[in-house]
């Protein structure tokens, strides 16, 4: 059974990913549709980062936000000012991105706050990242900063079409799975799980707890410094409003409902609940202001409430059904 | 220099009484049920709304509104408690967060359906007027806000320590086995501590209606200051949260005055983070 379920495995992940990269041909040159899958996969990035702090370590991270838009801000300002290529753009913007992470990580770890602590000041940076990028003139200020416009550039990662973006995107939601699957079986998961489920009896047990929190922090924080990059380039434009609250919470939420440390949870979480607001938000968005925010919020409760495990337990416990009937035929 | 700093000390301060009393909803919430509430900003910015709505149908006084508020959100947060809060209380903090994040952004929207996204405000109150001392002018709704606020507290504070509920509430939050054992129904103490510190956000929504307008973004604006307000002032001190608003507001204020506008936020904010990395107990917890 054991060998069978790696067998079966690695091939299903290799299909998904055919389908994945193959999706495009099927929606054509439908950029709306395009927007929304590599939507998708960017939300799935974020969660899968979230989901190595959040998940792994089990600091609730809400800063989401604010690493995107260091990166976002870094990459585009280079561009704009001194013609970077936002390949070399977006590297430097998961640098800044880590920089400030360790800025702030360190005092806060250092002074051990905690749980719900840690969620609020989280929180609190984002927007004091934005109102900071909102006065400061120079590089943010209230007016968009548009990036230069390119119909096919590869240097500038510029494109008249959303479709470069999906692929760029999905790479890199395989490389932030990829490093979570990797996290997960190394010495630094093994040490981040006992820290996430009891942090004094990993300290106990020699942990060094500040560090592996840390390193966990700057990790995501590269991953979202990088995505901001990308997501500069995608929309053609910086603004402090990047750095948003209701993105980060939004990002945090589906780790959650994800199921928290699961590898491919965010991800599945990413597609059914984007998949749900975007939809309701196209049907119902048109008539009546903030309706499909009620119903997706309410969907949202119902998970919490009756599935406060997160949806990954569910999925892995119908995968595994599935399996053993499989093996049984 | 001097005067412009102090009419702003005054100003802020003032506008502290309201926070202090939000605060203290919240730290009712947190202190005797430990439930981290992300939407209590959200009750403040419904409380707005609802005294937008009577003010303009009935024609109320935005200062006596919360006569029928309070009660109104008193029962909202029964709901609610009922209804979701009381199924986390023995799940992980990130669940309770995740069900209040879902609550905060369901008001939100909810706002947002009803009153649409433009800001709201009341004519003018009755409470009309400044009195001058010397060179510092204090308007008269700012005043008599922050006088009902104080008395609102000091009413809090009579009810928790006189009365029997509040008593229970009290005991519940320092020893919930002990408290038990007593005969102290815990899920009744729970739902009438969750009431009333939904409630008072009525109050504080009524006053924040005398001087400024309410759009569906307000929650998230009241709910971290509400949480600075709490972390600076630590659990278990009413007076420390009166303090802590008043250092909190007037933060506010005079950042807004001397370095811009836009800065409001951000100054409570690296307050609140000053104050959790150098005094994780706030300055006047005792726990």
């Amino acid at each position: 059974m054991r060998r069978s379920r790696k067998d079966i495995n690695r091939p299903l992940l290799i299909l998904l990913l055919g389908i994945a990269v193959l999706l495009p041909l099927v929606v054509r040159s439908n950029q709306y549709t395009l927007v929304l899958l590599t939507t998708i996969l960017l939300y799935g990035v974020l969660a899968t980062a979230w989901n190595i702090i959040g998940g792994l370590a089990g600091q609730l991270d809400l800063a989401a936000g604010a690493y995107l838009g260091l990166g976002a801000f870094t990459t585009g300002t280079l561009l704009i000012r001194w013609n970077v290529s936002p390949w070399l753009g977006m590297v430097l913007g998961g640098l800044v991105a880590i920089g400030f992470a360790l800025l702030v990580g360190y005092p806060l770890f250092r002074f051990g706050v905690k749980e719900v602590w840690y969620a609020l000041s989280s929180a609190a940076l984002v927007e004091v990242l934005r109102v900071a990028f909102l006065i400061w003139n120079q590089v943010g200020g209230p007016v968009e900063r548009y990036l230069p416009y390119h119909e096919w550039s590869l240097y500038h990662l510029r494109f008249a079409t959303y479709l470069p973006f999906f692929y760029i995107m999905l790479g890199l939601l395989v490389l932030a799975l990829l490093i979570h699957h990797w996290i997960r079986q190394s010495k630094l998961g093994y040490y981040l799980m006992a820290l996430g489920e009891n942090e004094e009896a990993a300290e106990v047990l020699g942990v060094n707890t500040q560090k592996c929190k840390l390193q966990a922090l700057s990790i995501y924080a590269f991953l979202v410094g990088v995505t901001g990059g990308i997501y500069a380039c995608m929309y053609g434009f910086i603004h402090p409003n990047f750095f948003s609250g209701p993105m980060s919470t939004e990002v945090a939420i589906l780790g959650i409902v994800g199921g928290m440390g699961i590898t491919y949870g965010p991800v599945m979480a990413a597609i059914l609940l984007v998949s749900v607001r975007e939809f309701l938000r196209a049907n119902l968005g048109g008539q009546l202001e903030g309706l499909y925010l009620v119903v997706y919020a309410t969907v949202l409760i119902l998970i919490a409430l009756f599935r406060p495990q997160g949806l990954g337990p569910l999925l892995r416990q119908a995968y595994d059904r599935l399996l053993a009937r499989v093996a049984k035929e | 220099m001097t005067e412009t700093f102090l009419q702003n000390l005054i100003n802020g301060a003032l506008t502290g009484c309201i926070y202090a009393l939000i605060a203290l909803g919240l730290s009712l919430i947190f202190g005797v049920m430990n439930v981290v509430n992300f939407a209590h900003g959200d009750f403040v910015m419904l409380s707005m709304y609802l005294t937008f709505w009577i003010g303009v149908w009935a024609g109320m006084d935005a200062f006596i509104t919360p006569l029928i508020t309070f009660p109104a959100l008193f029962l909202i947060g029964l709901l609610a408690y009922n209804a979701l809060i009381d199924r986390t209380l023995r799940q992980k903090y990130v669940t309770q967060i995740a069900v209040t994040v879902g609550l905060m952004t369901f008001l939100r929207a909810l706002a947002q359906l009803i009153w649409k996204a433009q800001p709201r405000a009341l004519p003018y109150s009755l409470i009309q007027g400044s009195i001058q001392i010397g060179p510092y002018t204090i308007l008269a709704s700012r005043l008599v806000s922050a006088v009902v606020s104080v008395l609102a507290i000091a009413g809090v504070y009579l009810f928790l320590s006189r009365t029997w509920a509040g008593r229970a509430i009290r005991a519940a939050s320092d020893d919930l086995d002990a408290a038990s054992l007593l005969g102290i129904p815990y899920r009744q103490t729970y739902a009438l501590a969750f009431g009333l510190g939904s409630a008072l956000t009525a109050i504080a929504g009524g006053l924040l209606m005398t001087f400024q307008q309410v759009d569906p973004t307000m929650g998230v604006r009241f709910g971290l200051l509400s949480w600075c307000v709490l972390a600076m002032a630590g659990l278990g001190s009413i007076p420390g949260l009166l303090i802590s608003g008043i250092i909190v507001g007037a933060a506010e204020a005079i950042g807004m005055s001397f370095w811009d506008p836009r800065a409001r936020s951000l100054i409570v904010y690296l307050l609140f983070i000053l104050v959790l990395w150098l005094r994780p107990r706030g300055l006047f917890g005792r726990k």
